[in-house]
């Protein structure tokens, strides 16, 4: 049983309150969480350090402007924070967070973090005419019952991570018909005990409720099946991928906002990837025709090749691109593949190495001659 | 290097035409390649899918029939597909693009930033009725090429992108040839020459350009005016919605940052944003004293910096293609706002961007007495 | 390395392309001594030398798949006997990881082909060149060389 910290407010006020504590009992230097940062709602992550901005902080509001994951890791890229900070995060963005600390791009040193069993988070686009303010009762209707709203990213709705691994504090939210009266926090550490000692709340012990929790797997599950399935069915060979990728504008907007690629240069916008006048002559005198600026399946196949053993599902790629293709259950569903070919979830432990930096004297004879 | 004859601006060839005029310019370009005229053209074709549209560099000359000049929609910019073809070098083949007067002009700002050799290319401009926004045309392609075609013809700018509805420039001829059609009597079009290279070309399919454009030329400055008179109006208005720092960041407010703007951009070329650089990654303590100093700050900052960045860096050849309004997942009116700003900076300089390949880009080039409104009066 | 050719009619059948990364210490040296030992094998095969097959990028291979390329054989020491201590177990693990997604996405991935050869297995060698040229041929052409959306 894990010790837990109660509060009779609703969730979002209990989690503020919390950060309101820490922040004056100058336990943390600096809060982050989803903020309302405008008069007419316009919602952002924001680094808080004065307790009253808290009174505009939203820490569960189902959106994601940005991968908080890739936020964090430019917060810490040139060196860890000397003061310490708490974060406010969905479990996929922590996971993407601890794959960029495994591959140098941040530190967890003197951060802590709060998640949640999460209900997912709404298109952009929603955001856009303010569609998901007029929404969030049914939201959180749906996130009581632990049920799935159809109109979330398609990404959330088959996501079966919903569960954070290494957050420090995890707030009991999916299925628990009662987030709009009680705050639970689980505390999984000292850490996060000790954070919370002097607050005012109930400590009890508590874990999550394994049986709803799996009953909501499977509605996730179901969905996830039913994208995976639309998908497999646009899959029919190279056509079936040049179908898919046609209306590609080759923006690389999936890349740019992916938590997972973080590299300066990537390697499809490097000379590397430029086409010399005889490499169009020579294709050309092949094929007759070529589309311009060319590489776009090929950018398709080598980003599946460099992220998809860390790709933590979060769907932002999807929101971004301008040309709707469903570019995250794509590279969810080969996420998934190639990290069971390994046993790997991505996130679930910093010390968990990732999978080509390491090996098996003998693995894989399967793909062996 | 082409050189510009203004005379020949004056006068043109008509040729005639099959009542669908996509189909004849496809004639004209497979006629230049048979005479050997044209190694390649680089033309928009429908993808495979049937649902979008993208530029091909087409050699095989039975691939040219199903080229769609002035597609219904602009997925690349012409500019960046003629920039990806020849920004290492010119290459052996005689290449012809046929593009919208938006995408030629930001060619030829590419060319004076040294991202494209022009030698080999001959750039042929058409009149252009405006393009769909990319979001009207994803959910149903068929409905939007309807929508596009049908508009096209009565010349119709309101189903188009905002920027084209305001655009005064859509007839404007900036390449080597251009292909008008407004003011042609039924089945013929015109053919403008601007440059040397242009009149070859003509020279070789011995098409010798002496009628007069009048009739060319007086429809476009009755479309033009017309909506330049839009574009000044909604321009003065979208100045007050979004001047003054408080507008200007709530505009910018659902910004996320994913930079889209700046790369489907033609003229935004570094292969190393200076907004994506080191320059910009700031550490801890650093965002953190900022953030002491205000209480709270959006993480990551610097949205409006971007912003006025990539004005200050672009806006000078920026040619309202409209491109970066069809890619940001936000919906900002970012055409509009950069077109607004564009029209000032490039007036300042009196500097059309695209107009003349031998005009040099402003910051790149003085005169010794100008400017006195921008220097301190005291003397 | 001279290629033993076969009888057949070229015009006629299909004579796959077929692109091999050879490492320098093992499988080059093995395809030598196919070679020095006249054994006979199709002429479908490009190689191409590396120090090891661990220098092989995932992305020389979907280049070259894209480009048209009928066949991709990757070929290193033995597991346990890289020269450089342990390149090919990292080979093994990204090609495990490229033929899932290459499965995965449903594009042909039966046109690539990981194999241990060692420099003492000329045989091995003819052997897997024979063998992979037939499969690739009953394939057919990649027809990614036509297309022209790529």
């Amino acid at each position: 049983m894990t010790k837990a910290l109660k509060i009779n407010k609703n969730s979002e006020q209990g989690i503020i309150e919390l950060l309101k504590f820490l922040l004056e009992s100058g336990k943390v230097k600096g809060v982050f969480t989803l903020k309302k940062i405008n008069k007419e709602g316009a919602i952002a992550y924001s680094l808080i350090t004065k307790s009253d901005e808290l009174k505009d902080a939203v820490p569960f509001y189902p959106l994601m402007p940005t991968n908080a994951g890739k936020l964090i890791s430019r917060f810490t890229l040139r060196g860890s924070t000397n003061d310490p900070v708490i974060a406010v995060v969905k479990p996929c963005e922590l996971r993407a967070f601890i794959e960029l600390v495994k591959r140098e791009q941040g530190s967890l040193d003197n951060i802590f973090f709060i998640s949640s069993t999460c209900g997912g988070v709404y298109p952009l686009k929603m955001a856009v005419d303010n569609t998901i303010e007029k929404n969030l009762s049914k939201y959180w209707d749906a996130v009581m019952k632990g049920e799935v709203p159809t109109d979330l990213r398609s990404a959330c709705k088959g996501c079966e991570e919903f569960i954070p691994y290494t957050a420090d504090m995890t707030v009991d939210l999916i299925a628990k018909n009662d987030v709009d009266k009680q705050c639970m926090i689980l505390l999984n550490n000292e850490k996060a005990e000790k954070l919370t000692e002097g607050i005012k709340g109930e400590f009890l012990t508590k874990e999550l409720d394994k049986g709803k929790l799996d009953k909501f797997r499977t509605k996730r599950e179901a969905e996830k099946k039913k994208l995976f399935d639309e998908i497999e069915a646009k899959m029919k060979g190279l056509d079936g991928l040049i179908d898919i990728f046609g209306k590609c504008l080759g923006c690389h907007g999936c890349s740019k906002v992916c938590p997972i690629c973080y590299c300066k240069l990537c390697e499809f916008e490097s000379p590397d990837s430029e086409y010399k006048p005889s490499r169009y002559e020579a294709d050309l005198e092949k094929r007759g025709g070529l589309r311009v600026p060319p590489g776009v399946t090929y950018f398709q196949i080598g980003r599946l090749d460099h992220i998809t053993i860390s790709c933590v599902g979060c769907g932002a790629c999807e929101d971004v691109c301008p040309a709707d293709i469903p570019i995250s259950i794509i590279f969810k569903k080969v996420g998934e593949s190639v990290q069971k070919l390994f046993d790997y979830v991505p996130g679930r432990d910093v010390e968990e190495e990732i999978p080509l930096l390491t090996f098996k004297k003998e693995e894989f004879s399967e793909f062996e001659d | 290097m082409i050189k510009s004859e203004d005379n020949s601006k004056n006068k043109c060839a008509i040729v005639s035409s099959k009542s669908d005029t996509k189909e004849s310019v496809i004639d004209f370009l497979k006629k230049a390649m048979d005479e050997g005229i044209f190694d390649a053209v680089l033309i928009p074709m429908m993808t495979p899918a049937g649902d979008s549209f993208a530029y091909v560099l087409i050699k095989d000359k039975t691939l040219l029939k199903d080229g769609a000049p002035l597609s219904p929609i602009m997925s690349v910019q012409g500019a960046k597909a003629v920039s990806s073809v020849t920004r290492l070098g010119k290459g052996k083949m005689k290449i012809a693009a046929v593009m919208r007067p938006c995408e030629i002009r930001a060619t030829v700002e590419l060319s004076k930033l040294g991202q494209t050799d022009l030698e080999n290319i001959t750039l042929i401009s058409m009149d252009c009725p405006g393009v769909l926004p990319l979001s009207d045309f994803l959910g149903d392609p068929k409905k939007g090429m309807k929508l596009f075609y049908d508009a096209a013809e009565k010349w119709d700018y309101k189903p188009m992108r905002p920027v084209c509805q305001i655009c005064d420039k859509s007839s404007m001829i900036a390449g080597d040839l251009h292909i008008g059609t407004l003011g042609a009597k039924k089945d013929t079009f015109f053919i403008i020459s601007n440059s040397q290279k242009g009149k070859n070309v003509l020279d070789k399919l011995g098409i010798d350009p002496k009628e007069s454009a009048d009739s060319w030329q007086a429809k476009v400055k009755t479309i033009t005016e017309e909506k330049h008179k839009k574009r000044e109006k909604n321009l003065k208005e979208l100045k007050s919605k979004i001047g003054g720092l408080d507008n200007l960041t709530d505009t910018f407010s659902q910004c996320i940052n994913c930079h889209n703007c700046m790369r489907v951009c033609p003229v935004c070329y570094c292969r190393l944003c200076y907004f994506d650089s080191d320059k910009v990654k700031h550490t801890s303590e650093d965002y953190l004293k900022i953030a002491e100093r205000k209480g709270s700050i959006r993480f990551l900052p610097d949205t409006t910096l971007f912003q006025m960045g990539r004005m200050l860096h672009m806006s000078i050849s920026c040619v309202s293609c409209g491109a970066c309004e069809d890619a940001c997942p936000v919906s900002i009116p970012v055409a509009q706002i950069f077109s607004m700003i564009a029209d000032e900076t490039q007036g300042l300089f009196d500097y059309v961007s695209g107009r003349d390949i031998e005009e040099p880009l402003p910051l790149i080039t003085y005169k010794e007495e100008e400017l006195n409104d921008v220097e301190d009066s005291n003397d | 390395m001279r290629i033993e050719r076969d009888n057949m009619n070229k015009e006629e059948e299909f004579m796959p392309k077929i692109l091999a990364f050879l490492c320098n210490w093992c499988s080059y040296a093995g395809a030598d001594l196919a070679g020095t030992s006249r054994l006979k094998y199709p002429p479908s095969i490009l190689p191409i030398r590396v120090m090891c097959s661990s220098r092989v990028d995932p992305l020389f291979v979907v280049k070259a798949y894209l480009g048209g390329i009928d066949g991709i054989l990757v070929a290193g020491c033995h597991p346990g006997d890289c020269h450089y201590d342990k390149g090919n177990y990292y080979t093994r693990r990204r090609f495990a990881l490229l033929k899932k997604i290459f499965e995965e996405i449903n594009v042909d991935s039966d046109r690539l082909l990981l194999s241990w050869i060692s420099a003492s297995e000329g045989t091995k060698y003819a052997k897997v060149a024979t063998e992979f040229t037939e499969k690739i041929k009953k394939l057919g052409e990649n027809s990614a060389k036509n297309k022209i959306f790529l």
